[in-house]
């Protein structure tokens, strides 16, 4: 859990050192592969979210609401839901394993720095963007992204990802696939405002919390609760969905992005 | 313990295709034929001038068209005018795209100085379209002083070295792939591009009909250092991580050890690099061997250097970061495929024959004063009719064109 409390240690510090000392860390931060200045978006809040993976059910109502919302081609996800069958070795039982994925919204986002015209940068809320108007399309940060959260989408031929529905929540509204959401599982919100339903539910779980990747340093701000270990990482699995094929060996079920 | 089957999980496709394996190529194979070049045409060493020749003509070909690639590989490559005007130091592809057109400038400049006296001496030869095209190439008949090589020479090294730097970070800062993310992953491009650079010059020397039998014993000799610099690399690399429980020598092994695919692909790269080697030091031992199977080692070492690409570009990409298993990745036909990596392959060949047949690139010379008057006769108008006997007296090659 390392990485959880020094990203809120981090904001606290930004809190407490105050705006004064934001230009001057945005001059030292002119190294090569160093995050750059954040800009656009509002500088006292910091956006997050915390999966309650106790109350996801794994319908996928998430996926398909995002999928509508922000009209990403076949096949390409800004958000899923992964699912695992979990058998117990002794006595065959067996259980279902739902995690949520999405854009991490780093602290330290390795797709910010990498790329080569500032297409993709991270706003004063934390939320990472990209700016399909600039973006050249070079993947950079698709292969930077060490949770596959970004892709080209082929209608725009652009990086695409998740924005936490920044369209959204400037006009006051949820995220979709919060919104969508039967069992309430994804809450998003301020994570400097103390009295944030968000804030509230860390400050409540702070030791259960759990984040993907934690070893890679990227600090990511999407926190799980009611998580396995196991699943932090690339799951140790059968790769079930391959063997989806017919008689001749041709791949079925699989139609996307053909 | 308890088994897991993943149920549900997205396709993950790659990112970057084909075009990129090809890019890293040719720039690889550039920036190490200009260094194979530098002692002949910048320094002045006589008896690397015909080397230096056949390396001079392998890099302009391959900085002309890996860019090209490059371009290729953006999704919206009509936005690449973005770099420019959109300057992000702090990104390593950025700075790779300032350096990459000053580079093709320096070696493209290098290169013309230096065949220019031949380019005058054949305009000069009245061989109808092919010696008024050479006119246009030599640009006037003025004569650029040597030490104006020299330094568009060291500009040109200065730029190989950037490119060298940038194009192994760029890669090797990716931590969100494990298997880029080492230290020893760019000095193994460097290596890897050597040793495909001797054998891309070893190739021409053949081909071209040069049959220089000093290149054959030069580029053998660089090319059993290379390997056996590669090797070491690749012991350290591994004896660094063998122990480790994550990082890039943990990934290899769990590719391996999960994947017959990797498997396969971890024998082939090991035998194909310890067969070279080994072929390499065999017949760089007597002038009859160098001469038989020099071109055979040539294209052996070719494709060790284009694989170790494949496998490190695409085949990396297609271990997969949070779902169990490995992507599928079958190379398209298509222009995101095998017609994008035969077309860069024939946009090359391209560029070398249109230097065969247009430019007297055997004829390079490291002095491009050579058409200048003896120092005896002090006319200084005769300039560049006395060249052409000087230029064929010192030309190892066998001239010809068209």
């Amino acid at each position: 859990m390392d990485p959880i409390r020094r990203s809120l240690l981090g904001q606290l510090a930004r809190l407490s050192a105050g705006a004064a000392m934001v230009p001057l860390s945005s001059v030292a931060s002119a190294g090569i592969n160093d995050q750059p200045v954040r800009r656009e978006g509002d500088p006292n809040k910091r956006y997050g979210m915390l999966i309650d993976l106790r109350q996801c059910i794994g319908c996928q109502a998430c996926t398909v609401s995002c999928h509508i919302e922000n009209d990403a081609p076949l096949g390409n996800f800004r958000t899923v839901v992964s699912q695992f069958e979990v058998e117990q070795e002794g006595t065959g039982e067996v259980a279902t394993f739902m995690l949520p994925r999405l854009c991490n919204h780093c602290d330290n986002p390795p797709c910010v720095p990498v790329c080569p015209v500032q297409a993709t940068y991270q706003r004063q809320d934390g939320i990472v963007v990209v700016d399909s108007d600039r973006c050249v399309g070079c993947a950079y940060c698709v292969n930077a992204c060490p949770y596959d959260a970004r892709f080209i989408n082929e209608k725009t031929q652009t990086a695409d990802k998740c924005t936490f529905c920044a369209h959204r929540l400037e006009a006051g509204l949820l995220p979709a696939c919060v919104e969508s959401c039967v069992g309430g599982a994804r809450i998003i919100g301020d994570m400097r405002d103390p009295e944030s339903e968000i804030s509230r539910l860390m400050d409540q779980h702070r030791d259960e919390l759990m984040v993907l990747q934690p070893e890679k340093g990227t600090l990511p701000q999407v926190f799980y609760l009611g998580m396995d270990e196991h699943f932090t990482h690339r799951p140790d699995a059968e790769p079930g969905i391959w063997d989806v094929i017919n008689e001749a060996g041709k791949e079925l079920g699989y139609e996307f992005g053909h | 313990m308890s088994l897991v089957t993943e149920v549900v999980v997205p396709r993950y496709g790659i990112a970057w295709y084909p075009w990129a394996v090809q890019y890293f190529f040719l720039m690889a194979l550039s920036y190490t034929t200009l260094w194979i070049a530098a002692p002949g045409i910048i320094l002045g060493k006589k008896n690397w001038l015909a080397t230096s020749r056949l390396a001079l003509l392998a890099c302009v070909s391959t900085t002309l068209v890996a860019p090209v690639a490059l371009l290729a590989d953006l999704h919206q490559p009509l936005r690449f005018w973005h770099f420019y005007a959109h300057p992000t130091p702090w990104s390593w592809m950025s700075i790779g795209s300032f350096l990459l057109p000053l580079h093709l400038v320096c070696t493209v400049l290098l290169a013309w100085l230096a065949w220019r006296p031949a380019l005058k001496a054949r305009s000069q030869a009245g061989d109808g379209w092919f010696s008024r095209i050479a006119g246009w190439l030599a640009w006037g008949n003025w004569q650029a002083p040597r030490a104006a090589m020299v330094l568009v020479g060291l500009a040109a090294l200065t730029s190989s070295l950037g490119m060298m730097i940038y194009t192994g970070a760029e890669v090797a800062i990716v931590k969100g792939r494990p298997l880029w993310h080492t230290v020893w992953l760019p000095p193994m491009f460097v290596a890897t591009g050597t040793i495909g650079a001797c054998g891309l010059i070893l190739l021409l020397n053949r081909i071209s009909g040069m049959r220089q039998a000093d290149t054959n014993r030069q580029m053998l000799a660089i090319m059993v250092g290379a390997c056996v610099v590669a090797g070491f690399i690749a012991l350290t690399w591994f004896l660094d991580g063998a122990n480790a429980v994550s990082g890039s020598v943990a990934a290899a092994l769990d590719s391996i050890s999960q994947s017959d695919a990797w498997r396969n692909t971890a024998m082939e790269g090991g035998i194909a690099g310890v067969l070279l080697a080994a072929l390499a030091f065999l017949a760089r031992r007597t002038p009859g061997r160098r001469r038989a199977f020099g071109w055979v080692l040539g294209l052996l070492a070719l494709h060790v250097a284009w694989m170790f690409r494949w496998v490190v570009l695409m085949d990396v990409q297609t271990v997969a970061r949070n779902s169990a298993g490995f992507h599928d990745y079958h190379i398209a036909f298509g222009s995101y495929g095998l017609t994008g990596v035969i077309g860069i392959f024939g946009l090359w060949l391209t560029a070398l024959l249109l230097i065969e047949l247009f430019v007297p690139w055997r004829e390079a010379s490291l002095d491009p004063q050579r058409d200048a008057p003896p120092p005896t006769d002090a006319s200084p108008t005769t300039g560049a009719s006395a060249s052409n006997a000087s230029v064929s007296a010192a030309s190892q090659g066998a001239p010809r064109h068209g």
